[in-house]
């Protein structure tokens, strides 16, 4: 049945596309925003079972009094801002407005370093140190492990950064800047969400 | 119909030729500095096979401890111990999973039809991490670390190291994820992707979601560690080695040998999206990153998942008898792994729903024990088989099938052996987990050296599937068919080895998930 196609060849259909690599980067940042989800739930959840065998054993997880609410609220506040920012930075790569670009990627990595400044400050007005106690051990875990998430965003960022002052990217072209945004994004919804149990549940509104 | 399979003119081709993948430069160079998929395949391949002879003799040496109660082979208890830790966590992160990934790195990309992997260069990354965590995770056991070590400072070394094993399989599964959904050639839809390519998606999406978890416990342990406490609550850590979470080593390896099957049975699988979907229930059982705690051995839920998880087992055995029956089988050492896998796999999962019957109070007996030596049994012969069956073109070389069958006769003799022991003695004898000294009633010892024996030939299988490799290399370049079993997917349609780029002709659509096979038909 295939002879008449196979012996004439105008008859043939010409050959599927080449393999193509559809959303490569933004696929790949899926993945890995899967993973850090994993990481800081897996994270939340050592902090949490850690929290409930010191109350169930009658202890004191933390003194309330020390943790530095509005300092945290800060930091994780301009992490959620800078969100905007970077989605901002992908919008204006989609208008071709490089202009735009530039200054968004500039305030999501000014916003960004923010953070780990509050976040480092926010750690010296606890007055706690790794190997204190429980709450210390386990706040420590998760913050800094979320700040090196954070760091491997602005490193994401600069990438970005050089490559749309090199030129390379446009509206057709907007993947890596998206997959740049879907993952700091992640950084700072997980950040709200380590705010929300760690600092907030503790403290109580600052 | 055969429109479409026929094959496109020279001219036509030339156009449509894939992204060029440059080749790597010759000698160690090339090696040190390769982002080749196909290499980075074979070097996975092979040290996993070393480490998992390194692992296979510690749990020999473990066992044979046991084969008398008050025997001293390790002089002290905290050396003893530390081997009991190091023996699990090297074979199943050090030895069994980078075993499946490394299968998976060399042929998830060819069986898709993509010229590369997704992140060539993350998962040669991932590879050099992997070696190197690994090396240091067992250095950090030699120098008096590891959980239960001395020294402290070799103890944190122990949990950096595994948190960098980890974040390697991490980096590695993300690359092969993105390549099974962002790079298949034209016409595969998920449905139509190969058994082994969709395993690894299902088996790798929940491996993903399942070793960071794992690393945030090491995390939090390294912290409380390194600023003064003791490591605690190793439960922490072994849960990913305890079922149901166990079962997630299974899935590839199930997939292999729905590719085994029916190729050498000379048939088709009945129902391709069954099969799909059996890999799916199979993953999903396998979910157990929640069942951390001992608490949880009572939960409805752990114990509906222990049995549950039979299923996907019997069905499998089911879909590939029936193929089996209904085919003309080819014997080869490929099937004899095949079919191994998925029978330790249903005696693993039956074990395992025993286990999870919490008034048979199993937990915490060498039952346990029994249990993972069935399921990383299925896990060994799945790799194992694979490397075997893609030998061509992992190797450029077809292995010897002697040295096939008897890997498998020790791999499997092995499991069974050692399970058989642990599971008797769980189950008759209370016997605890790594207990040193016991009550010797009951044929305890005798039941033990009956677990080491089969750990001493789980030890002989490494050994020969390491020699398996080792005279592949010197076969290299000798000649060997493109595709010496008859295979179905498009992994077969390219050279042995394959080139840089994987396809030298530009792949016609995919209208099935058995390509080579409709357009044999078809011819």
């Amino acid at each position: 049945m295939s002879a008449v196609a196979t012996d004439h060849a105008p008859l043939a259909l010409p050959p599927a596309a080449p393999a193509t690599r559809r959303n490569v980067a933004l696929v790949g940042t899926t993945f890995a925003i899967a993973a850090g989800i994993a990481l800081v739930g897996g994270l939340l959840a050592a902090y949490f079972g850690a929290r409930q065998d010191v109350v169930d054993a009658g202890g004191e997880w933390v003194d309330k009094a020390t943790i530095p609410n509005v300092g945290m609220a800060v930091a994780y506040g301009t992490l959620l801002l800078s969100a905007f920012t970077a989605q901002w930075a992908v919008s204006a790569i989609k208008l071709d407005d490089r202009r735009q670009a530039y200054v968004a990627v500039g305030l999501t990595l000014l916003l960004g370093a923010a953070f780990l400044n509050a976040l480092s400050f926010g750690w010296s007005q606890l007055g706690a140190a790794a190997g204190d106690g429980g709450f210390a051990d386990h706040m420590y875990a998760v913050t800094v492990a979320h700040a090196l998430l954070v760091v491997a965003g602005i490193v994401l960022l600069v990438v970005m950064g050089f490559r749309v002052i090199g030129g390379q990217f446009g509206p057709r072209n907007s993947e890596f800047v998206a997959s740049a945004a879907a993952f700091w994004h992640f950084t700072a919804i997980a950040g709200a969400a380590i705010w929300w149990s760690i600092w907030f549940l503790e403290g109580g509104p600052g | 119909m055969a429109m479409t399979e026929t094959r496109p003119a020279p001219a036509e081709q030339a156009e449509a030729l894939p992204v060029a993948v440059p080749a790597d430069p010759p000698g160690i160079a090339g090696w040190l500095s390769t982002s080749d998929h196909k290499r980075v395949g074979r070097l996975y391949v092979a040290t996993s096979l070393l480490f998992l002879l390194v692992a296979t003799v510690v749990g020999a040496v473990v066992a044979i401890e046991g084969t008398q109660s008050g025997l001293d082979v390790f002089n002290d208890a905290t050396s003893f111990t530390q081997a009991v830790r190091l023996y699990p966590e090297a074979l199943v992160l050090l030895a069994a999973l980078p075993l499946l990934i490394g299968l998976a790195t060399t042929v998830v990309p060819l069986q898709v039809g993509s010229p590369e992997i997704a992140f060539p260069r993350g998962s040669a990354t991932a590879y050099w991490l992997y070696l190197v965590s690994g090396a240091v995770l067992i250095g950090s056991y030699l120098a008096d670390g590891g959980p239960t070590g001395a020294s402290r400072e070799a103890a944190d070394l122990w949990a950096l190291a595994l948190i960098g094993v980890l974040l390697a399989h991490t980096i590695a599964l993300v690359s092969l994820l993105t390549t099974v959904l962002a790079m298949r050639t034209s016409g595969m839809t998920l449905l139509r992707a190969p058994a082994f390519t969709f395993s690894t998606l299902v088996g790798g999406s929940l491996l993903l979601l399942t070793l960071p978890v794992l690393a945030a416990r090491l995390v939090t342990m390294y912290v409380s560690h390194h600023f003064g406490a003791d490591f605690t609550g190793y439960d922490g850590i072994s849960w990913a080695w305890s079922i149901p979470s166990i079962y997630l080593l299974a899935v590839i390896p199930a997939g292999v040998a729905l590719e085994v099957v029916p190729v050498l049975a000379r048939n088709r699988v009945r129902a391709h999206a069954a099969t799909l979907t059996v890999l799916g229930l199979l993953g999903v059982v396998g979910v157990g990153a929640w069942a951390q705690r001992p608490e949880t051995f009572d939960d409805l839920l752990y114990v509906a998942i222990g049995l549950a998880a039979v299923l996907p087992a019997l069905a499998l055995l089911g879909l590939l008898g029936d193929t089996l029956r209904a085919g003309k089988p080819k014997v080869a050492s490929p099937l004899a792994f095949a079919v191994g896998t998925v029978l330790l796999l249903l005696l693993g999962a039956v074990a395992g729903a025993l286990l999870s019957i919490e008034p048979l109070e199993l937990h915490g007996t060498t039952w346990e024990s029994g249990v993972f030596h069935l399921i990383v049994g299925a896990a060994l012969l799945g790799g194992i088989g694979g490397t075997f069956w893609w030998a061509s073109k992992l190797h450029g070389a077809a292995l010897p099938e002697g040295a096939g069958f008897l890997a498998f006769l020790a791999v499997l003799g092995g499991s069974v052996l050692r399970a058989a022991g642990d599971l008797i003695n769980g189950i008759s004898n209370d016997l605890p987990l790594n207990a040193r000294e016991f009550d010797t009633d009951g044929g305890t010892e005798a039941l033990n050296a009956l677990a080491a024996a089969g750990n001493v030939l789980l030890a002989v299988g490494a050994l020969v599937a390491v020699l398996g490799v080792l005279a592949a290399l010197r076969k290299r370049g000798t000649g060997v068919a493109d595709d010496p079993w008859g295979g179905h997917t498009l992994e077969w349609a390219t050279t042995s080895p394959p080139a840089a780029g994987n396809f030298d002709d530009p792949l016609v659509a995919v209208t099935s998930p058995t390509p080579l096979l409709a357009d044999e038909v078809n011819a």
